[in-house]
C-alpha cells in the first residue's frame, strides 16, 4: 500500500501564557485520511494546540506546517487548505445563514456555489433558517452553521474544537458519520473532543493531553 | 439434549448449594425537607425593599464620595478650568453676536437654538427607543420581578429618572447654544424650557408606549423631529449662502410665539403621557425591562474599556436580532469579488446608514456658510468618518477576531482592500457632491478654483474614509501589556489611544490643507496611511514570518551539520 502523504506536521510545539506552560515539546503528524482526536481534561491544552496549529496563536517554540507550508494565520495557502471550526468564528450580523455559505463557496471559487450551498444547508438541517440572521439562531443552530462553513469549501485538513458542543444527540451522530465520510475521502482531521462516542467513531488515533505533558498517543483504529 | 449436557446439569444439581444470604436493607440517612409554612405571607412594602437593596449596595462601597473627589482632583480642577473657559467664551460670543446686526446674523441667532431644540427632541426619542426607557438589571428582573410586588411602586423611580435626566440635559445644552448665539435672556429661557419640558414629555410618551409594547408614536415622532432638524439646518446654510433671500421682519416675534405654543403643548403632553406611563407600569412585561438593562450593562462594560467598537457591535447585534429575518439573495462573482458584491448588497438591505451619509453632505456647506472654511476639511472629514462607519460592517467582522478571515483564501491585505471598495466609492461620490462647498458658496467662505476645490473635497473624503477604517479595525484593549499610571488608575496604553482612534487620521490627513499647504501633501500622507491600514506592515504578521524563517534556518543548519568521525 502506498504511503499516505503527510498533511500536518507539528514539531516541538511549546506554548506558555506567562509562567504557565500549556504545552511543551508536542509533536504530531497527520497523514491524509487520518483523524486524530485530542482529549484531556479542561485546561489540558487541547484548544491551545489547535489555535497554534491554525495560526491563531503564535507558538513559543516549534514549527507547524500544512502540506509543507509553515502555518501563519494570514498565509492564503494555509487558509485555502485548512477549514477550521474553533471558538472565534465570527458571523456577519447582516448576512443570513444561506448568504454566509454562499459567500464562502464563492470566495473559494466554487463554480457551482449554489448547488454546494443547497447540499450543505440540507445536511446541517438549516433550510428553514436559511433567511435568518445569525443573532436569532439558537446556540445549536449557530454550531451547525459553523460546521457548515467548514464543509461548504474545499479543504485538505479539518480542524475542529469540540465540534459536538451544543449539538443534540442526533446532531452528534450526524457529525460522526460526516467526519468518517471526510476521512474516507482522504481528508485529514484534527479535533479536540470531550465526547467519547465521537472520538471512538471518528478517530484513528487518540492523543491524550495532561497539562504540559503528553500522556498517551495510542494507535487504536480498526484500519 | 446431548449426553455431555445432561452430565453437566446433573453434576451442577448434585453440588452443594451456595449459601445465599438475604441482603440487609441499607439504613437510609434521615432526610429532612423544608417547606414554606402555610401561613399567609406578610405584605411587603416595595419602598422598604428598595431601600434595603440600596443599603446593601452602599455597604459594598469601599470609598466615600469625598474620597473619590479627593482622588479625582485632576478631574475637578479640569472642570473648574473648563467652566471658566466656557464662561469666557459665552461672554465673548454674546458681545460678538450683538455687534452683528445683519439679517443673516439675526436668522442664525434664531435658527441655531431652534435646531438645537429639535435635535434634543430627536435624540431623546432615539435614546428612549433604544433603552426602553424604563429598564431593570438582570438581577432585579430575577429577584424582584418574580415576587408578588406592585411593579408600579417598584418602577416609579425608574420612569421618573429618565424623564428628569432628559429634561435637564436637553435644557442645559439648548441654553448653552442659545446663549452662545447671542439671544436675549427671555428667548434663552423660552427655548430652554421648550427643549427641557419637550424632551421630558417625549421620554414620558416612550414610557407610556413601553407599557403596552408599542413604538408607533415614538417612531413617527422620531422621523418628524429628525427631518425638522435637517430642514432647519438647511435653511441656516441656504440663508448664509445667499440662496434664500432674508426678510426677517416680524419673524423673531412670530418664532417666540411658536416656541411658547410648543412649550404649552409640551407641558400638556408631559402631564398626560406621564400619567399614562405611571398607570401602565403595573402591566409592563419583565422581558421589556430586562432588554434595556442588559444593553446598559453590556455598554457599561465596553465603556470601562473605552471599546467604542464593541458598543457599536452590541447595538448592531441588537438591531439584527430585532430584524431577525431577511430575504436571502444569491451572491455574484467568484473570489474576492464575492466579498465586494455582498457589501454592495448591504447598501440596499440596510438603508438606515444612508441617512447619516445624507446629513454629512450638509456639513461642508454649513461649515463654509458659517465662516469655518479654514477648518472645513477637518470638520467635514470628521462628519464623513462618523457617517461611513456603518458601511464598514464587513471589515469590522473580518478584523475583529480573525475567525471569518481565516475561512477566506486571501491575504489580509486583499481582504481589507476588498472591504474598503464600496465605502471608498461612497466617499468618492460624497467628495464630488460637496465640491461646491470647498470652492466656496458664501461670499465670506472659501475662495478656490474648481480643481483646488475638487482636490480639497477629495482629500476630505479620503480622510473621512481612512478615519472610519482605523476606527473600525481597532483591536480590543490588551490588559496583558505593561500598564500606564494615570490619575484614574493603571490602564493599558492602547486604552488611551482608543479615545482618539480615527480622529487622529482625519486630523493628520487634513492638516496640510488647514495649514495652507498644497493638497498633494495630504494625498502623500493618505497614501502612507493606506499602506498601514490595509495591513501591509502588520507587525504581528511580520514578526511571525521572521520567527518562522529563523526556525527553518536553524533546522536546516542542524540537518547539514557534519560530525567528524572520532580518530
Amino acid at each position: 500500500m502506498a504511503k499516505r502523504t503527510s498533511v500536518l506536521q507539528v514539531t516541538g510545539l511549546k506554548k506558555a501564557f506567562g509562567p504557565v506552560v500549556i504545552v511543551d515539546g508536542f509533536n504530531l503528524e497527520i497523514r491524509a485520511g487520518e483523524a486524530i482526536a485530542l482529549t484531556g481534561r479542561n485546561g489540558a491544552g487541547k484548544s491551545t494546540v489547535l489555535r497554534c496549529v491554525v495560526g491563531a496563536e503564535r507558538p513559543d517554540e516549534g514549527t507547524v506546517t500544512v502540506n509543507g507550508v509553515p502555518v501563519s494565520e494570514t498565509n492564503p495557502v494555509v487558509r485555502r487548505e485548512v477549514a477550521t471550526v474553533i471558538d472565534d468564528l465570527d458571523f456577519f450580523p447582516d448576512l443570513s445563514v444561506v448568504e454566509h455559505l454562499d459567500l464562502l463557496a464563492r470566495a473559494h471559487g466554487l463554480p457551482d456555489a449554489e448547488a454546494a450551498v443547497d447540499e450543505v444547508l440540507h445536511e446541517v438541517q438549516l433550510v428553514p433558517q436559511s433567511g435568518q440572521l445569525p443573532a436569532t439562531l439558537s446556540s445549536g443552530q449557530r454550531r451547525r452553521l459553523a460546521l457548515a462553513t467548514a464543509f461548504v469549501r474545499p479543504r485538505s485538513l479539518l480542524i475542529l474544537d469540540e465540534p459536538e458542543q451544543r449539538l443534540d444527540t442526533e446532531g452528534v451522530q450526524w457529525l460522526a458519520e460526516r467526519l468518517r465520510a471526510e476521512r474516507a475521502r482522504g481528508l485529514a482531521i484534527l479535533m479536540a473532543s470531550h465526547e467519547p462516542a465521537l472520538v471512538q467513531a471518528v478517530a484513528t488515533r487518540e492523543v491524550r493531553l495532561a497539562g504540559a505533558e503528553l500522556v498517551t498517543a495510542a494507535a487504536d483504529d480498526e484500519e | 439434549m446431548s449426553k455431555k449436557s445432561r452430565k453437566l446439569i446433573n453434576a451442577a444439581s448434585a453440588s452443594p448449594a451456595v449459601p445465599v444470604t438475604e441482603p440487609e436493607p441499607v439504613a437510609e440517612p434521615p432526610r429532612e425537607f423544608y417547606f414554606v409554612p402555610d401561613t399567609e405571607p406578610v405584605e411587603v412594602d416595595e419602598k422598604e425593599l428598595h431601600d434595603q437593596i440600596k443599603l446593601w449596595r452602599h455597604g459594598r462601597a469601599t470609598r466615600t464620595l469625598w474620597e473619590v473627589i479627593q482622588d479625582g482632583y485632576v478631574a475637578v480642577f479640569s472642570v473648574i478650568v473648563l467652566g471658566a473657559m466656557l464662561g469666557n467664551v459665552l461672554v465673548q460670543a454674546q458681545s460678538g453676536a450683538a455687534s452683528c446686526t445683519t439679517d443673516e446674523c439675526s436668522l442664525a441667532r434664531l435658527m441655531m437654538p431652534t435646531a438645537m431644540v429639535l435635535a434634543s427632541l430627536t435624540l431623546t426619542l432615539a435614546v428612549a427607543r433604544l433603552f426602553g426607557p424604563i429598564l431593570a438589571s438582570a438581577a432585579e428582573g430575577f429577584w424582584l420581578m418574580d415576587a408578588p410586588l406592585r411593579r408600579r411602586r417598584l418602577l416609579r423611580g425608574r420612569l421618573l429618572l429618565p424623564v428628569v435626566i432628559a429634561g435637564v440635559v436637553a435644557a442645559a445644552v439648548t441654553a448653552l447654544v442659545a446663549a452662545l448665539s447671542g439671544m436675549d435672556p427671555i428667548s434663552v429661557a423660552l427655548w430652554t424650557a421648550a427643549a427641557g419640558i419637550g424632551s421630558s414629555a417625549l421620554m414620558a410618551l416612550a414610557g407610556a408606549e413601553q407599557g403596552i409594547e408599542r413604538t408607533t408614536g415614538v417612531r413617527s415622532m422620531l422621523w418628524l423631529f429628525g427631518l425638522a432638524t435637517l430642514v432647519v439646518l438647511l435653511v441656516v446654510v441656504s440663508v448664509a449662502a445667499g440662496w434664500i433671500p432674508v426678510a426677517l421682519g416680524s419673524s423673531v416675534e412670530a418664532a417666540r410665539w411658536i416656541v411658547a405654543a410648543v412649550l404649552v403643548l409640551s407641558v400638556v403632553g408631559l402631564v398626560i403621557w406621564l400619567g399614562l406611563a405611571l398607570r401602565r407600569l403595573e402591566q409592563i412585561r419583565r422581558a421589556r425591562l430586562l432588554s434595556g438593562g442588559s444593553l446598559v450593562a453590556g455598554m457599561q462594560g465596553a465603556m470601562f474599556a473605552l471599546d467604542f467598537g464593541l458598543i457599536r457591535d452590541i447595538l448592531v447585534e441588537r438591531e439584527a436580532a430585532a430584524r431577525g429575518h431577511v430575504r436571502p439573495v444569491r451572491g455574484r462573482g467568484l473570489g474576492i469579488w464575492a466579498l465586494v458584491w455582498r457589501d454592495l448588497q448591504r447598501l440596499a438591505r440596510f438603508p438606515k446608514p444612508w441617512i447619516g451619509l445624507a446629513v454629512s453632505l450638509v456639513v461642508p456647506y454649513a461649515a463654509d456658510a458659517l465662516r469655518m472654511s479654514q477648518l472645513n476639511p477637518l470638520v467635514s472629514g470628521l462628519a464623513l468618518f462618523i457617517a461611513l462607519v456603518p458601511f464598514l460592517g464587513s471589515l469590522r467582522v473580518l478584523t475583529r477576531t480573525g475567525g471569518m478571515a481565516r475561512s477566506l483564501p486571501f491575504k489580509t491585505t486583499s481582504i481589507r482592500t476588498a472591504a474598503m471598495v464600496v465605502p471608498a466609492g461612497l466617499a468618492l461620490i460624497w467628495a464630488v457632491l460637496v465640491t461646491p462647498a470647498f470652492i466656496g458658496i458664501a461670499q465670506t467662505g472659501a475662495d478656490r478654483v474648481l480643481t483646488d476645490g475638487l482636490m480639497a473635497a477629495l482629500v476630505t473624503g479620503i480622510a473621512g474614509l481612512f478615519g472610519a477604517v482605523r476606527w473600525v479595525t481597532a483591536k480590543r484593549p490588551d490588559f496583558g501589556v505593561p500598564m500606564m499610571a494615570t490619575p484614574g488608575g493603571a490602564m493599558p496604553p492602547t486604552l488611551v489611544f482608543n479615545l482618539f482612534r480615527g480622529i487622529d487620521v482625519v486630523a493628520v490627513v487634513t492638516a496640510p490643507l488647514i495649514l495652507g499647504a498644497p493638497a498633494s501633501w495630504s494625498l502623500g500622507i493618505a497614501a502612507v496611511i493606506f499602506v498601514l491600514l490595509r495591513g501591509t506592515f502588520n507587525m504581528d504578521e511580520l514578526k511571525a514570518e521572521q520567527e518562522s524563517l529563523q526556525r527553518q534556518r536553524s533546522d536546516t543548519r542542524e540537518k547539514i551539520k557534519v560530525t567528524r568521525p572520532a580518530r
